[in-house]
C-alpha cells in the first residue's frame, strides 16, 4: 500500500538530508559554528563588556540576534547550496522534476529540513553562548521561533537555487539578501537607533521579526504573535513563489 | 503509447528552434530510435517528454493523457537515464536507489527486494556501499539503469545510453536493454551510434533541424535507399552509390578504374544521405 504522497515526499526529503548530514557532518558542524563564535567572541567579550544598548548587558541582546542570524544563514545554506549543486552540476534534481513527488511537498521537506538544520546550529551556539555569561528564559515558543525562521530561510533557498543560473549567483543572492539582514535586522543593535525610513524597511523584514521575538522572549516576555504570524506568511509566501517557480520554468 | 503532437520548441535568448512541429506516435512495447547529429534536437525532445523542458507549443500524451509537470499519474510511467550522469555524488549505490523507491512512494519492502534484483541484474552488488563518486563510468550507467528500473517503468527514455562506454561495456548494456524490451518495456532511445539504433531498434526516426526528416524501420529505410552500396575511392574521398540489388551495383562498378567496394547498405548510409546532403538530396 502506498503512503499519502505528501507525507512520503516530506520524510524523504528528510530522509535525504539526514544522509547528507551524516556523509560531512563534522564539516557542517565546524563551518556553522565558525561565524558565530567570531561574533560571540569580537561582540561579546571584545566590544560586549564596555557597551550596553539596553538595561541588560549586551551579551543578553546579543546571543538572540545571532541564534536568528545562525538560523537563518544555516537554513539558507543547507538548501540552496546542495539543491543548487543537484540541479546545475549533478542534475540529480532532474530526477526530483520527473518523480511523480509532489512538489509544494518537496519544498516544504526542503524547508523543514533546512530549519532543522538551522536548529541545530542555533542549539549549539546556544550552549556556546552560556560560558560567554549570556542569561535567557527559554520555552517552547522560542524554538517554534527558531523553525519558523529557518523555514522562511529555507524557502528563500529552494527559490535562489532554482532561478540561479550559475552557482556563483547563490553567493551573489547571499551578499544582496543575506549579508545585509544578518547586520540590520535587530541582530546587534537596537532598531531605534536607525532613522525612520530605513528603520520601517528593516521592520518588514523577517528577520527582524525573529530576531525581536526572540529577545523579547529570552528576557521573559510572551511570544509575539504578530512576529510568528509575520515568520508564518513569510514561510508560506516563499513556498509558493518557489513552487510556481519550479512548475512554471521552461528550462530547469 | 506515447503521442508527440506538434512540439515546437524555442529558445528566446539565441533564438533558435530546436524543435520545429515534430509530430510522432511510439505504440506500447516498441523499441523506437530518435537518430540524429549533435543539435539536431533529440535531447530536447528528451527533456520535453521527461518534463525537464516545457514545450513553446504542442503536447505529448501517454496512453491519451497530457503529460505535464502536476500530472505525477503520468510521470510514474516513465523513467529516464540521461545522456550525463546524473547520480548523487554523495550517495551509495544503496541509497540512490533508496532515494528513487522514496521519490516513486514504493514501500520500503519492495524497495529492498528490487534493489536486490537490480543491482544483481547489473552486476554490482559488490558495489553497493560505495560512494558514487567512487565507480567507473560504466558502473555509473548501469546503476543509473538500475535506478530508473527500480520503479518498474512502462516506458523507458534513455538519451545517449552509451555514450562513453567501453565495446564490452556498451554491448553488455545493449543485451540488458533487449531482454528488457523483451519483457514489454517501451523503450524510446536516442543516439548519435548508428550501429546502435540499426541492433536494437525496431523503428526510427532521423531528426534534422529539429524536424522529422525520416520516419520508418532500420530495414524500410535501407531498402528505400538501396540495400547494396558501392563505395568508390577517388584520390582522397569516397563516394558512395547506392543500388537495388547486386546486379545493379556490379553493372555500376564494372566500368570504373578507381578501387571500390561492395557491400550492404547500413542506417549509417542513411543517416549520412540524409543528414550529410541535407533534406532536399533525399
Amino acid at each position: 500500500m502506498r503512503q499519502n504522497p505528501i507525507v512520503n515526499a516530506v520524510v524523504t526529503v528528510l530522509w535525504e538530508k539526514w544522509v547528507e548530514f551524516r556523509f560531512e557532518w563534522k564539516k557542517i558542524t565546524a563551518s556553522a559554528l565558525v561565524s558565530p563564535l567570531l561574533y560571540l567572541i569580537a561582540l561579546g567579550w571584545g566590544l560586549g563588556s564596555a557597551s550596553a544598548v539596553t538595561e541588560r548587558p549586551y551579551i543578553d541582546f546579543l546571543v538572540p540576534g545571532i541564534l536568528a542570524l545562525t538560523t537563518m544563514n544555516t537554513s539558507f545554506s543547507a538548501v540552496a547550496q546542495p539543491l543548487n549543486v543537484q540541479r546545475l552540476f549533478e542534475h540529480s534534481f532532474d530526477h526530483i522534476i520527473i518523480s511523480p513527488t509532489p512538489m509544494p511537498a518537496y519544498i516544504f521537506g526542503q524547508m523543514l529540513g533546512g530549519s532543522l538544520r538551522g536548529m541545530y546550529s542555533g542549539v549549539l551556539i546556544l550552549l556556546l553562548s552560556f560560558p560567554f555569561g549570556a542569561s535567557m528564559c527559554l520555552s517552547p515558543a522560542f524554538f517554534l521561533v527558531m523553525l519558523l525562521n529557518g523555514m522562511t530561510f529555507g524557502a528563500l533557498g529552494v527559490m535562489a537555487a532554482v532561478l540561479a543560473s550559475t552557482h556563483a549567483d547563490i553567493t551573489r543572492f547571499s551578499t544582496f539578501v543575506i549579508l545585509p539582514m544578518t547586520f540590520l535586522c535587530n541582530t546587534f543593535f537596537p532598531l531605534d537607533r536607525v532613522p525612520g525610513a530605513v528603520q520601517t524597511l528593516i521592520r518588514l523584514l523577517p528577520l527582524t521579526h525573529a530576531s525581536g521575538s526572540l529577545r523579547s522572549m529570552a528576557y521573559g516576555a510572551a511570544p509575539s504573535l504578530l512576529s510568528l504570524g509575520v515568520l508564518a506568511l513569510y514561510a508560506a509566501a516563499f513556498l509558493a513563489v518557489a513552487n510556481l517557480v519550479v512548475l512554471r520554468r521552461k528550462n530547469l | 503509447m506515447i503521442e508527440i503532437c506538434h512540439v515546437s520548441k524555442r529558445y528566446p535568448q539565441s533564438g533558435t528552434n530546436a524543435l520545429d512541429d515534430v509530430s510522432l506516435t511510439i505504440e506500447s512495447g516498441a523499441f523506437f530510435g530518435l537518430l540524429g547529429p549533435n543539435g539536431a534536437g533529440k535531447t530536447t525532445l528528451i527533456s520535453i517528454l521527461s518534463t525537464l523542458l516545457l514545450p513553446s507549443a504542442g503536447e505529448i500524451r501517454i496512453d491519451g493523457e497530457t503529460l505535464g509537470r502536476r500530472r505525477g499519474d503520468i510521470k510514474r510511467k516513465l523513467a529516464l537515464i540521461t545522456q550525463h550522469n546524473s547520480l548523487r555524488s554523495d550517495m551509495t549505490l544503496d541509497q540512490i536507489m533508496e532515494l528513487q523507491g522514496r521519490l516513486y512512494g514504493i514501500p520500503q519492502e519492495r524497495i529492498l527486494r528490487r534493489r536486490e534484483e537490480l543491482l544483481a541484474f547489473c552486476a554490482l552488488t559488490g558495489h553497493r556501499n560505495k560512494t558514487v563518486r567512487r565507480l567507473s563510468g560504466g558502473m555509473k550507467r548501469k546503476l543509473m539503469l538500475c535506478r530508473a528500473l527500480l520503479t518498474d517503468p512502462e516506458i523507458l527514455i534513455l538519451d545517449e545510453p552509451t555514450i562513453g562506454l567501453d565495446p564490452a561495456s556498451r554491448r553488455q548494456m545493449w543485451d540488458l536493454l533487449r531482454t528488457l524490451n523483451r519483457q514489454g518495456l517501451t523503450i524510446l532511445l536516442t543516439t548519435h551510434y548508428i550501429e546502435e539504433a540499426e541492433s536494437l531498434c525496431q523503428r526510427v526516426a532521423l531528426i534534422d533541424q529539429g524536424r522529422v526528416a525520416r520516419l520508418d524501420t532500420p530495414e524500410n529505410l535501407i531498402r528505400l535507399l538501396g540495400p547494396v552500396a558501392v563505395d568508390v575511392f577517388a584520390g582522397d574521398h569516397t563516394q558512395s552509390a547506392f543500388f537495388p540489388d547486386k546486379e545493379a551495383a556490379l553493372a555500376y562498378a564494372g566500368g570504373r578504374s578507381e578501387p571500390i567496394l561492395l557491400r550492404r547498405t547500413t542506417l549509417e548510409d542513411v543517416f549520412l544521405t540524409q543528414v550529410g546532403r541535407g533534406l532536399e538530396a533525399v
